[in-house]
């Protein structure tokens, strides 16, 4: 194989893992975005005050996470800029099968989340509801549908109604619709004879520095958002394996062309030496040239690549299976998002990691006779 | 095979001046190429010394070597050593770039170098593209073309035709008059010992006799 079939062999290798590599980062670093952004409209708003026995993970800590909106942000309230929720257990019966959900009492008229909350301000005689679409499909319900609906009120009383489905919403947050369904604040207060009363209260501006208020827990933003980061993290973690398999592979590909060519260009080599080079010279050159390759490299995946990471940052990377069952964050369909850091931060490591490899064999050349290398006599 | 010890050269004493066409003869293995390469700072004694340009080759680092070939000694091979992806001018031109002379003085340089070669018309040309005669003359030039004090040419006419080798062998004579450079060859070539002023013949790693032509 000629010299130059074998450069741009590498080449296209080298290209290859400098395009997967950006799109992967990107598909990472989109996803965390929009996750997170997600998980703002959705779900967490700014940030949330907790009532202090709330706990998410912990269904039997719902009945006692009650308590009257505090005085303190009433205002904030009024503004539209926080929303209270009342978050209770109950069950209900679709299809006469009994099912455990969370009940989430929510201000028809808010502004903060994407919910379609404006679908519960009906006049029905059943309690209007919305739901998520991967809820409804579990429950195999659709807009119009009536379901029993069983909860017990803050005395113990259990209690039943009927809920009307006015509303089924998709997202790509699965916490706000796993098990769960909305109905208007106010009906739950009374339904459970809380009035006044919330569970949790999301505001809207994470950049408020906000007060301590007395058995109200402050989550703020990171907090909220600290799985989505850990998830990212660990995912990264898996990608850098694969990321090392590729550089590997162009590695070893340079690597073995770098020992070729010193092999092949022995007398190369030597005439340098003799017209002056010092043999710190030569391995330098023959560690620039191999450095070249992720030069090379580099040009021809902004050739090649950058049609492709723009395309697929416009038209998304979507999932082949539906990704409302992950239990995650994550939307359907993925848009990466490439920055120049992560574009030169990635140029340089494999540029970096290149170098290196070109140099590891080239060292060889400082040990060489210069008479033998003349001559290409060395083994 | 083991690696047992050779003895090249042994008990050679030999002094060059300034301007001599000299050629160190003898059969293959006879040290002619280990002395040459000893002179070019290529390669050092086990013992004795070579004192080139009054630089002793046995006390110069790796780094004083490389300047004292980069600066006073031009290498002929006989392979010619021509780098194959570059053309004619670049070739010739490598040895200014290592010396930091400026690109015009350097366009002079190469020009005068391959005019004296008789090459100007194939500066764009690269080395597979000429003939065997015609790449020995674009080494000449590259040995010559920074005007260094000594010139060291190993079998330089081994690859090629009569016509050829008396060609490239003229232009060295000529070369060694005008420029005074000092040309020290290592040949069992007719040839090439035809031309010589001062024939050093070694046999078995010692001087064997020496014959100097009057003028």
């Amino acid at each position: 194989m000629g010299a130059g079939l074998r450069t741009w062999l590498n080449v296209i290798v080298l290209s290859f893992s400098f395009v997967i590599i950006i799109f992967m980062k990107g598909v990472m670093i989109g996803w965390d975005h929009q996750a997170k952004t997600d998980m703002t409209n959705w779900e967490i708003g700014g940030g949330q005050y907790w009532y202090k026995d709330y706990d998410p993970l912990d269904p039997f800590s719902l009945n006692e996470s009650h308590a009257p909106v505090p005085a303190e942000v009433a205002e904030e309230i009024a503004r539209g800029d926080m929303e209270p929720f009342l978050i209770v257990p109950g069950t209900i019966y679709p299809q006469g099968r009994l099912q455990s959900i969370v009940i989430k009492g929510i201000n028809p008229g808010q502004s903060l989340f994407l919910l379609p909350s404006h679908k519960l301000d009906t006049i029905t005689e059943a309690i209007p509801a919305i739901i998520g679409s991967s809820m409804a499909k579990n429950i195999k319900a659709k807009v119009g549908d009536r379901i029993t609906i069983r909860w017990r009120d803050v005395n113990g009383t259990f209690d039943a109604g009927e809920i009307l489905i006015t509303e089924i919403f998709s997202t790509g947050v699965p916490a706000v619709e796993s098990g769960q369904i909305y109905i208007p604040l106010k009906k739950l207060q009374q339904m459970m004879i809380m009035p006044g009363e919330a569970t949790i209260l999301t505001f809207r501006d994470s950049e408020i520095n906000r007060p301590e208020i007395d058995n109200w827990t402050l989550r703020t933003k990171g907090d909220l958002t600290a799985s989505v980061d850990k998830m990212i993290k660990t995912k990264t973690a898996g990608q850098t394996i694969l990321y090392g398999i590729l550089l590997l592979l162009a590695m070893l590909a340079i690597f073995d062309t770098q020992v070729l060519s010193i092999f092949r260009r022995q007398k190369e080599i030597g005439t340098y030496i003799a017209l002056g080079y010092t043999r710190q010279q030569v391995v330098g050159l023959f560690t620039v040239e191999g450095t070249m390759h992720a030069i090379l490299a580099a040009l021809l995946s902004a050739a090649y690549g950058l049609p492709f990471l723009v395309w697929m940052a416009k038209t998304g990377w979507t999932m082949p299976i539906d990704t409302s069952e992950f239990g995650i964050a994550i939307a359907q369909t993925l848009y990466p998002l490439y920055s120049a850091g992560l574009v030169f931060s990635t140029v340089l490591i494999v540029t970096t990691v290149t170098a290196i490899v070109s140099y590891w064999p080239s060292r060889r050349i400082a040990k060489m006779n210069p008479t033998d290398a003349l001559r290409g006599k060395l083994q | 095979m083991g690696k047992g010890e050779f003895t090249a050269l042994n008990g050679i004493e030999l002094l060059f001046t300034t301007g001599e066409f000299a050629g160190l003869i003898g059969p293959s293995g006879s040290g002619k190429t280990t002395l040459l390469n000893i002179i070019g700072s290529l390669d050092t004694p086990t013992s004795g010394d070579a004192v080139v340009l009054g630089k002793s080759i046995s006390s110069l680092s790796a780094k004083e070597a490389a300047r004292l070939r980069k600066e006073n000694l031009g290498f002929i091979f006989q392979s010619y050593n021509l780098l194959a992806v570059h053309t004619v001018y670049e070739n010739v031109e490598f040895p200014l770039l290592l010396l930091n002379y400026s690109s015009s003085e350097r366009r002079k340089m190469v020009m005068d170098a391959l005019e004296w070669v008789g090459l100007t018309d194939k500066v764009r040309s690269k080395p597979p593209q000429l003939s065997g005669g015609e790449c020995q003359r674009v080494a000449i030039a590259r040995a010559i073309v920074k005007k260094p004090s000594l010139v060291l040419a190993d079998e330089p006419t081994a690859n090629l035709d009569a016509a050829n080798s008396h060609n490239i062998l003229q232009t060295m004579v000529t070369l060694n008059k005008e420029l005074k450079t000092t040309f020290l060859f290592a040949t069992h070539d007719d040839k090439v010992i035809s031309y010589l002023r001062r024939k050093i013949f070694l046999l078995d790693g010692t001087v064997d006799r020496e014959e100097i032509k009057s003028n």
